[in-house]
């Protein structure tokens, strides 16, 4: 099952030599040893990490697309010869500049034109891609590979609390965290927000703006008196009834705020504002994650309008509204998916279950405007098992770029979060020094 | 925090004025839960219906020599009512006490009646029209459907894309938007429109109102449904929902595995929600020439959700074979079953399926390849399992698990063995063993509990309307479930802060005239009866449905 392939492939896998010298010189940025594998040295580490609180450096929105998109529409390889070829009915026309063409950005690479919203942040270099990344475990079964992503570590099946959740425990030592560090709008309780560290998750849409039955200061005290014990179930009534009349009256005044000319917003990206409102609201919450389904597009997925085209053009609205509120200069948004798709189309005018796929980050701190990391092309000799792209970068390895330069988490921290990954000394470049 | 409170009183009084008449019945479940909120404590009109005593139930001065037993008896009927139905109504509290054999023998008895009722068409009620439709009348009416919307695309006005500043349209209904479910319409509702309301609708009649379903068998359509999944917001999914729970699920949940598996293999729902309707022999000719192929989205869930589970021991490779098996199964738009098999689509060519050859052998194929995923040892297991999980604890122990798995091979895969002995384990009924209610289990029972209590909700849409339209907004819309994965059920998904109070604002909107829940005191500990106790008598009802004691199943 497991693939021969190296989640780094020998190319560009450094030398201990250079390893030691991409990290030495990592370390004077963000006071990080030196090392091979994100931890192994035991370097002592510069004091900052103690005086200046990782999260501090800025926020970190994760916004994960469920169901395995397909990159190769929305970043599409245009100027591969073989890209027209293998998706004769699905493939988005090259660059012509109509509306329903590919929209160039660096000569090989082009947006989906339903991701026309998206072109100011190439522009102004905030929108950085790298086009096959992944996970080194070679599932394609969407719930295993996103239970994976969650929780930060390829092959794992049993329990484990999610990545988001532990990266706030690690900004406060391993202990739980005084105030609320996490918030997801939208999901009952995703993976990756799940672990010890308290998390606020609101409900998706407008139902988030209602105290309900809490906001009724007798029916509250009522109901506050039968969940007085001890137990883990009035504990998290307790905590909700606080955390809902807060999202409420946060995001009631916002709306009638918005109602001046803000237009509407519907879907993600309306989860997006009110992730953004609350947020803005409580300066503690750092690290947000919202997500959208509906990517698992096996038939009939459409090319420059259809299917695909409109959950592009939704996730676009929302990247938007999510660029215009996060915009502080440790602030970062990463949009991801559990694994790419095939990179022909199937018989029915869809994709199935591939495996490397785009990656995109987005923010004040990213060098972008450029692609980043390999990409070998979609010759069938280049693909993974002749089908899909291949993983050419370890997914850890992306996120551990902001995490170490933006948030200065230091190499320990890391390790805990992503053990046995390993530092990708090619995307260097990615995020910019200040 | 007073600040906060007054605050959020005073966005109270504005959302109610903001709240118009409400003319969609998501805006109903809202405006009633906010209005509930607002006035219903200080307002509820005084107690009219006569406090329910539970029938059977012991005096205080007798029920005190044998006062331990009657609790424990009370924490068993609970528990059995509401993981094998959905709540202990008065007649279920009755006959399980009635039960020679106590809850267990009622329990075993039940699954016996859950059979029978099986073998009966459901009692579908008169006003939900479009449900019982044949399917190839759905199809018809699909087809009218598509075509007078592709009329109205043809002659946009236009205006209203411009005007936003886009050219693409919103995105596909999420898990969110229980599609149209919250959207009536003016005039009579299109066919499409209607049967999928309907589907959910007849749903949440049936988990809650025990004259219209056997409570188990409920219960049994909720989990192989779910197991089974398909999403009714796709679109060529939408109209098949409703009858993929009634023809090819519900008949099937106490017979063999396989059965149940060959049902959901051949329903339209199935075959167009994982694309099995498009998988043909490579090569095969499309509309405008263009050559259409395998689609391995079906084959791979059957191995991976429905049978032997991702760590089940199948590769890519078995996806591919098993696809290329497949091929040529597709709907009929015109047989009653709405099934197909379409030899000139079907791949001749020779294949293997985890090791086992399957030769030329057109639709007979698909029917062994289904026959020998049902029966792998892989699969005994991710069912025993998953019905562990469903009905005993979020993580079973391997001990319950094998049991369920030997006895579901010992059986051939006969489901009513595999439940018997689920209801004879010690897991099922150890305290220790205990489950924490979905969103789908809190609306079901506390929909079932209201109507108990004399809830003055007129008739049952308003109360539909409640119900449909929490579920949607706690994450759990019916039928609503996006990814073949289906529903979790465990406590790790669904208790969290903010969603543990939205399960008041429906207690509230669905108790609304209710009188004193004394008949579900018996089952609630010490510490909450003498809370609600102390409670206004007109706010118990919706107290009693908000407690942590009714979170529990």
């Amino acid at each position: 099952m497991r693939e021969t392939r190296s989640p780094l492939p020998d190319a560009t896998s450094p030398t201990q030599e250079t390893r030691g010298a991409s990290l030495a010189r990592r370390s004077l940025l963000g006071g990080l040893a030196a090392s091979g594998a994100l931890a192994t040295l035991g370097t002592p580490l510069h004091a900052f990490a103690q005086s200046a609180p990782a999260l501090d450096q800025g926020r970190l929105i994760v916004v994960f697309l469920r169901g395995a998109y397909d990159g190769l529409s929305a970043f599409v390889p245009w100027a591969d010869p073989e890209y027209r070829r293998i998706r004769p009915s699905i493939a988005i026309a090259a660059p012509d500049g109509s509306t329903a063409s590919t929209i160039d950005l660096d000569g090989r690479f082009g947006l989906h034109p339903a991701l026309a919203p998206l072109l100011p942040l190439w522009k102004d270099g905030s929108l950085a891609v790298l086009p096959a990344v992944g996970s080194p475990d070679p599932t394609r079964s969407h719930f295993e590979a996103q239970f994976q992503w969650e929780v930060g570590m390829p092959g794992k099946a049993s329990e484990m609390p999610g990545w988001l959740n532990r990266l706030a425990m690690l900004d406060s030592a391993g202990s739980r965290p005084a105030t609320t560090r996490v918030i997801g709008v939208g999901e009952a309780n995703p993976r990756i927000l799940a672990g010890s560290a308290r998390t606020r998750l609101v409900a998706k849409g407008q139902g988030a703006t209602r105290p309900g039955v809490v906001g009724n200061e007798r029916a509250r005290d009522a109901l506050l008196e039968l969940y007085s014990g001890d137990d883990k179930l009035s504990r998290a009534f307790r905590e909700g009834v606080e955390s809902r009349l807060m999202t409420a009256k946060e995001l009631s005044s916002e709306m009638m705020a918005a109602d001046n000319g803000a237009g509407s917003a519907a879907g993600l990206a309306l989860d997006a504002r009110h992730l953004a409102t609350l947020m803005r609201t409580d300066p503690a919450l750092r690290l947000g994650f919202l997500s959208a389904g509906g990517w698992d597009t096996h038939a009939n997925q459409g090319a420059a309008q259809g299917q695909l085209a409109n959950q592009l053009g939704g996730l676009a609205r929302a990247i938007i509204q999510l660029r215009a509120d996060f915009n502080q200069p440790g602030d970062l948004i990463l949009v991801m998916s559990e694994f790419g798709r095939t990179s022909a189309e199937n018989g029915s005018r869809g994709t199935d279950h591939g495996r490397g796929n785009a990656f995109w980050l987005i923010g004040d701190r990213i060098n972008g405007g450029r692609m980043y990391g390999r990409w070998e092309g979609l010759a069938r000799g280049n693909l993974n098992e002749g089908r899909d792209l291949p993983v050419l970068h370890d997914f850890r390895a992306v996120i551990a770029q902001p995490l170490a330069r933006v948030f200065r988490l230091p190499e320990s921290g890391l390790n805990d979060l992503f053990p046995g990954a390993n530092w990708d000394r090619s995307l260097d470049g990615v995020v910019r020094r200040t | 925090m007073s600040v906060v409170l007054s605050a959020v009183r005073s966005v109270v009084r504005t959302a109610m004025k903001a709240v118009p008449r409400p003319e969609t019945t998501a805006r109903v479940a809202s405006a009633l839960a906010i209005i509930a909120a607002a006035l219903g404590f200080a307002a509820w009109p005084p107690a009219t219906a006569q406090p329910l005593a539970p029938p059977g139930a012991t005096s205080a001065a007798s029920a005190a020599a044998d006062a331990s037993r009657a609790a424990e008896s009370d924490t068993m009927i609970w528990r059995a009512a509401s993981r094998l139905g959905y709540f202990p109504t008065p007649e279920i509290t009755r006959a399980i006490r009635q039960h020679p054999r106590g809850a267990q023998g009622w329990a075993l008895d039940e699954i016996d009646r859950a059979f029978e009722a099986s073998r009966q068409p459901a009692r579908i009620p008169a006003q939900f029209s479009a449900l019982g439709s044949p399917l190839p009348t759905v199809f018809d009416e699909f087809r009218k459907d598509r075509e007078a919307r592709r009329k109205v695309e043809a002659t946009p006005p236009k205006s209203d894309a411009s005007s936003m500043g886009r050219n693409d349209g919103q995105p596909p209904a999420g898990p969110g938007a229980p599609f149209g479910l919250v959207t009536p319409v003016a005039g009579p509702a299109p066919f499409v429109r209607q049967i999928a309301q309907q589907a959910s609708a007849w749903r949440v009649l049936a988990c809650s109102d025990a004259s219209i379903e056997n409570p188990l068998l409920a219960r049994l359509t909720e989990f192989w449904f779910n197991h089974l999944n398909v999403f009714i917001g796709k679109g060529t999914v939408r109209p098949f929902v409703g009858d993929y729970a009634l023809s090819a699920i519900r008949p099937n949940v106490l017979g063999r595995y396989e059965t149940l598996l060959l049902a959901s293999a051949r329903h339209p729902a199935m075959l167009f929600y994982l694309d099995q309707a498009q998988n043909v022999v490579d090569g095969s000719p499309g509309a405008k020439g263009v050559a259409r192929g395998i689609n391995e989205n079906y084959a791979r869930e059957l191995m991976e959700l429905h049978t032997l589970g991702v760590d089940g021991g199948f590769a890519q490779k078995d996806v591919r074979e098993l696809a290329r098996v497949l091929t040529g199964w597709t709907v009929d738009p015109f047989g009653s079953s709405g099934f197909r098999f379409v030899d000139r689509l079907h791949d001749q060519g020779e294949k293997t399926v985890l090791g086992q050859r399957f030769s030329a052998d057109g639709e007979r194929e698909g029917m062994r390849a289904i026959a020998m995923l049902a029966e792998q040892p892989a699969t005994a297991k991710r069912i025993a399992r998953r019905l562990a999980q469903f009905f005993v604890t979020d993580d079973p122990k391997p001990a319950l698990i094998d049991r369920l798995a030997a006895e579901y091979t010992a059986g051939g895969g006969d489901l009513r063995r595999v439940m018997r002995a689920l209801v004879r384990s010690p897991e099922f009924w150890d305290p220790v063993n205990e489950l924490f209610k979905t969103p789908y289990d809190f609306a079901c029972s506390a929909t079932a509990a209201s109507m108990q209590a004399g809830a003055s909700n007129d008739g049952p849409r308003p109360r539909m309307a409640l119900t449909l339209g929490f579920l949607a907004s706690a994450g759990q819309p019916v039928n609503g479930w996006q990814t073949p994965d289906g529903y979790r059920t465990d406590a790790a998904t669904w208790l969290s802060p903010e969603a543990l109070t939205r399960r008041a604002d429906l207690a509230a909107a669905l108790a609304e005239g209710a009188g004193d829940p004394e008949y579900l005191m018996s089952f609630f500990s010490p510490a909450t009866r003498e809370r609600l106790a102390r409670a206004p008598v007109q706010s118990r009802a919706a107290l009693a449905l908000a407690s942590p004691d009714f979170m529990r199943k």
